[in-house]
């Protein structure tokens, strides 16, 4: 009789018994733990190895398509800077919009004045002389002495006037003076301009009681400029007892280095008192 | 005849760079003189015998548009048109200099010449501030902007008078 328990179909069955225990466990479900435990890490390196595959793949597949990618950067960049150029354009004609609505609100609020607009188009060419050019002349009505304001306040007169431009002398030159009231104290004095381009008062009462940020308008005297036209604020004072008069800086109301539009009161006609100076 | 117009051209194109861009740039109260400078670098760069009356021409322009008395530039550039002859002839090989010296010199005499015409018109002002905060920045302006405007007027005068080699 052969014998059924040789070694070799002994180890057999105990192999099949094992096989078929671990497939009865896996079956159902107590395996899983040491199932992800095992395969955790072979996920892992293979996760590693697919992204260097990858990423070596797309480093030697590139320049086919980064020369397409190029292409189509150059025709973003092309938009954007053309885009870029557009909104710069029409922030431009924004600004300008501003300054056209500000002036016309000006001109709303202020009816007793006929206005003509006019753009600054240069300076001076000395620096000792604050004087604009503007790019409106007689071909507009304008006139030599005419007053000239932004909607802030006073910036000029116009002192000299060809067909289609005109100059203005503004207030911070040296040889300009402008006959003010001090609107608190209500008292009388002069500002006058300096080669620096500052502004300064004077022929102040020295019995005047006024203060640091007194408001300082046109008075009218001498018929050179109409009456209550803002021209800036007192900055500082100096007075002294043996003097006849107070002096004081002033802090303009225009920016008279950012001016880019302004408006010439038409209907005002200077009065020459040349004549009449001794 | 192309020389003198293009000459014309290029003053007039300095005369609108200086009013809507030079003359805004300011070192305390100074600003630099395109036009003067461009002047200067014609005056050493040319070689017409009627280029005076262009000097002139200009100077009267410059006079009508500034609020500057009409003589006063007409007066700085002839003199700046007379003095370059003497120069081109002392240091001719050295233009750059000449450019220089001309410059500083041209820009103090507009400057003094300026105060004086302040002085004679009774406008106060004070003399150590004009000299410190206007004087002074616009010597230094000027004297920068002198070797740019050298520079293009020379390559003007090469283009404009085409010459063989020099030796």
């Amino acid at each position: 009789m052969r014998n059924l328990f040789t070694p070799k179909n002994l180890r057999n069955l105990i192999l099949i018994i094992v096989i078929a225990g671990v497939l009865i466990l896996a079956i159902s479900g107590y395996l899983t733990p040491i199932f992800s435990v095992s395969v955790s890490p072979l996920i892992s390196a293979q996760s590693w190895i697919s992204e260097r595959y990858l990423a070596f793949s797309d480093f030697f597949g590139s320049p086919r398509d980064m020369a397409t990618l190029q292409g189509e950067n150059f025709t973003l960049r092309n938009e954007v800077a053309q885009l870029q150029s557009e909104i710069i354009s029409l922030q431009e004609n924004l600004a300008q919009a501003d300054i056209l609505y500000t002036l016309l609100d000006f001109a709303r609020n202020n009816p007793e004045h006929e206005y003509e607009a006019a753009t600054v188009i240069g300076r001076e060419i000395s620096p000792y002389l604050q004087y604009i050019i503007i790019d409106k002349g007689s071909n507009n009505g304008l006139q030599y002495g005419m007053p000239v304001v932004t909607q802030q306040g006073l910036v000029g007169r116009i002192d000299a006037v060809i067909s289609d431009a005109a100059r203005v002398q503004l207030i911070t030159d040296a040889g300009s003076v402008v006959n003010v009231r001090l609107k608190t104290a209500n008292v009388e004095g002069q500002v006058s301009g300096s080669i620096t381009g500052e502004v300064s008062l004077d022929m102040v009462p020295i019995d005047a009681q006024m203060d640091i940020g007194e408001v300082i308008l046109t008075s009218g005297l001498g018929g050179t400029y109409p009456p209550n036209i803002f021209v800036g604020q007192v900055l500082s004072l100096q007075s002294n007892q043996n003097a006849l008069f107070q002096t004081g800086s002033v802090q303009p109301i225009v920016d008279f280095s950012a001016l880019s539009a302004v408006l010439v009161i038409t209907n005002f006609e200077a009065v020459d008192i040349t004549p009449l100076v001794p | 005849m192309l020389v003198y117009l293009a000459y014309a051209m290029s003053f007039v194109l300095a005369m609108m760079l200086q009013y809507g861009v030079f003359s805004r740039w300011m070192i305390l109260s100074g600003s630099p003189d395109l036009v003067l400078l461009l002047v200067i670098a014609l005056c050493l760069h040319q070689k017409q015998r009627w280029f005076w009356i262009l000097i002139l021409i200009m100077g009267g322009v410059v006079g009508f548009v500034s609020a500057l008395p009409f003589f006063l530039p007409m007066i700085v550039y002839m003199a700046v048109y007379l003095v370059s002859l003497s120069l081109k002839q002392r240091v001719w090989q050295t233009p750059l200099l000449a450019m220089f010296l001309l410059t500083f010199s041209a820009t103090i005499v507009v400057n003094f010449l300026s105060i004086a015409v302040l002085f004679v018109q009774r406008i106060p002002f004070v003399f150590s501030e004009a000299l410190v905060r206007v004087v002074l920045p616009s010597v230094f302006l000027n004297m920068f902007l002198a070797i740019p405007v050298h520079a293009i007027v020379r390559e003007l005068s090469i283009w404009m008078n085409p010459q063989g080699a020099q030796v």
